[in-house]
């Protein structure tokens, strides 16, 4: 992971309504969007950001790139990550809704093939307050400081933010991990990332009913995880009906061993609690929950004393 | 998207996988002209598994039969769904049957193969047989010997099994499909194989560059049509509870979490409506002005709705544009919508938003615990009042 103040960044889609929207904006928060990607356009500039028609042809005139966030239409998602990973660029964003999950399992092959980190996809992206935005997360409601948030959400995230920046947390990062099905970056991916980041002290999981994500993570934070670790899980009081998966999730979440039930409020709260994650009522209560955590040290230290 | 068996059927054909003769009955008197031979098998066509124990599925010998069975079965509800179309379908006589699946294993991200020599039951019931193999790479026929053997085949059914699972393979890459599933594949006593059932589940992202699956379901009758066009505002679907305070907001997540808010803050829902994040590659502040729009409109139609508690957040729109949107949405309706709206929405230009929200009599919270305390106490006093 290599998101800081001097990384180097492209924008894929930079004339779709979106891209056309957030590339200012990220570029506002910390000016380092060299160029902007969309063919047919190329020589064209938006709010002074350079427009290519190709991703070579970019990186020939600009320089080296480290991550390109996508902004492109779903079905043009896989061939714009192509683009950019055969162009060199390792980081991916992918914030655009609705891409095939047949188009993601073929770019997480080729990701983890070329060692490419794919973010999203229908996702809000990553910040790291104070030094850069890759994605749609509202500035203003993030503050630097050394709380990791990752969530599989996207407007629930900036609130949890939100919650801990009014509560003097700031955060080391957050991001938004995506909410489809197959995504490139999951949460055990993230939670690794984040117990080695040496600017995150405490982490924080937000999750929601439905997939078994949390359950996966929360096994593997038994099994991997120093650093202490809260969650948040949304749609507790939910009607469980309106939320529950397909035949194939039944039998794959089956097939490897998860409990029947998988996917509920209360089977994600039960497999975090016996990770000893502390599992938030409210998105206000996050901040207790990190005083009681970081009073009681990192998850590993009391078995050592 | 859920296809019938027979579309199933029909796509099972067009790749190879032997399917037996068949035909569509639209209505009984079709079976007057049936050109397979009898006995044949009448089967329902609905979407849920369990035909047979329902009476879904009859073996007839003659015309006279036939058309009796058809007209129960054409009026026989499975899970509340009548079907539109029987399929008449050959005898056949199966010495063993397998069960074969393609799915999407979600979490390994990868293509899974499944099988066992436990078919014709329910999936739940034969778990504990079921074989597995990950495509971990690019597909090759390998993948599909290597099932074969796991599921305990011998001889000359490792290949005739394994070809039939290359072409569900192939046929669930070209169509961008979310599961094939053949249960049963009959073997006969001279080893031939027959799909005798079949299901497959398109994916609903892909359906906008497949149009021949598309269309399928727009011939479907007597079903619920849910997602037509999956990202557009028809599938925001407002979901009725039993209470009478109203959740407009935007995301899945935040959403959740505010209806998980106002049931720990005691209040109870009429309804929520979940606007969609703003991850559409052509969103835009026209676009989300549209939907919140829509939204209120669909929102005000829910019944016992007393309190209508709004909560967006996001970039695209700002907090101004937002409150605008919902203030112009109102001042339209202010003669036959007296319902009382709370507002909450965060932004550099709360302040201003605050002022235009006042002038119509809707107060405008920053703090979401502030706002749903609001809503419960309004709806309260509306209770009060009766």
């Amino acid at each position: 992971m290599n998101f800081t103040l001097e990384s180097k960044v492209l924008v894929q889609g930079i004339t779709e309504p979106l891209g056309s929207i957030y590339a200012p904006l990220m570029q506002t928060y910390s000016g380092q969007i060299l160029a902007g990607i969309s063919p047919g356009h190329g020589g064209q500039e938006l709010e002074g950001i350079p427009i290519f028609d190709l991703v070579e042809q970019a990186l020939f005139s600009v320089g080296t790139v480290d991550t390109s966030v996508i902004f492109v239409p779903p079905y043009q998602v896989l061939d714009a990550a192509l683009e950019a990973i055969a162009a060199g660029i390792r980081q991916l964003i992918v914030v655009t809704e609705g891409v095939p999950p047949m188009d993601m399992m073929r770019l997480c092959r080729i990701a983890e093939a070329s060692e490419t980190l794919v973010v999203g996809p229908n996702c809000p992206g990553i910040i790291v307050p104070g030094q850069i935005l890759l994605g749609t997360h509202p500035a203003e409601f993030y503050t630097p400081g050394k709380v990791g948030i990752v969530s599989r959400c996207g407007t629930l995230t900036y609130e949890v933010a939100r919650e801990l920046s009014q509560a003097g947390f700031g955060q080391s990062i957050a991001l938004g991990i995506g909410s489809d099905r197959v995504i490139g970056s999951t949460f055990q991916q993230w939670l690794q990332i984040l117990d080695e980041d040496e600017e995150t002290e405490v982490i924080v999981l937000v999750g929601k009913i439905g997939s078994d994500s949390e359950e996966v993570a929360a096994r593997y934070i038994i099994e991997a995880i120093d650093k202490p670790v809260v969650a948040y899980i949304a749609g507790r009081t939910l009607p469980q009906s309106q939320y529950t998966g397909h035949a194939g999730a039944v039998v794959s979440s089956q097939i490897a061993g998860l409990r029947d039930e998988v996917g509920t409020a209360k089977s994600k709260i039960a497999a975090l609690k016996q990770a000893k994650v502390p599992v938030a009522e409210r998105p206000s209560q996050l901040p207790d929950l990190l005083k009681q955590v970081l009073r009681g040290g990192t998850k590993s230290s009391p078995k050592k004393s | 998207m859920d296809l019938l068996e027979y579309q199933a059927k029909q796509l099972f054909h067009e790749m190879g996988i032997p399917i037996l003769p068949s035909q569509q009955i639209n209505h009984p008197k079709d079976l007057k002209g049936l050109k397979i031979p009898y006995p044949v098998v009448l089967k329902s066509q609905v979407y849920t598994g369990g035909r047979g124990k329902a009476g879904g599925i009859r073996f007839v010998e003659n015309t006279i039969d036939a058309v009796a069975a058809a007209q129960t079965i054409f009026n026989l509800p499975i899970t509340g769904m009548y079907p539109a179309v029987l399929l008449a379908e050959a005898k056949y006589d199966a010495d063993r049957e397998l069960y074969l699946a393609v799915i999407l294993d979600w979490s390994a991200r990868r293509p899974l193969l499944l099988g066992s020599q436990q078919g014709g039951l329910d999936v739940e019931a034969t778990i504990g047989a079921m074989q597995q193999v990950i495509v971990d790479q690019e597909f090759s026929p390998f993948y599909a010997r290597r099932l074969a053997l796991k599921m305990g085949l011998q001889g000359e059914l490792i290949q005739s099994v394994s070809d039939i699972l290359e072409k569900m393979y192939q046929l669930f890459l070209q169509k961008d499909l979310d599961l094939v599933e053949i249960n049963p594949l009959a073997v006969s006593p001279a080893g031939e194989l027959m799909a005798l059932d079949g299901k497959i589940t398109a994916n609903d992202d892909a359906l906008g560059r497949h149009p021949d699956l598309a269309a399928l379901q727009a011939k479907i009758p007597n079903q619920i049509k849910t997602r037509i066009l999956p990202r557009d505002l028809s599938e925001t679907t407002l979901v009725e509870l039993e209470g009478n305070i109203g959740i407009l907001c935007n995301g899945a997540g935040l959403t959740m979490s505010t209806v998980d808010l106002v049931h720990q803050a005691g209040g109870r829902l009429a309804s929520f409506l979940n606007l969609g994040s703003e991850y559409r590659h052509n969103d835009s502040p026209a676009v989300l002005r549209d939907r919140i729009q829509q939204g209120l409109e669909l929102m005000m139609q829910s019944k016992n709705l007393k309190v209508v508690l709004v909560n967006i957040l996001g970039n695209v729109m700002l907090c101004k544009q937002t409150a605008e949107a919902i203030a112009t949405h109102l001042q339209r309706q202010l003669d036959s919508c007296t319902t009382p709206f709370v507002v909450r929405l965060v932004g550099d230009q709360f302040d201003e938003s605050r002022q235009m929200l006042q002038a119509l009599n809707l107060p405008l919270f920053d703090d979401l615990d502030e706002a749903i305390a609001e809503a419960i106490s309004l709806s309260n006093s509306v209770l009060r009042a009766k």
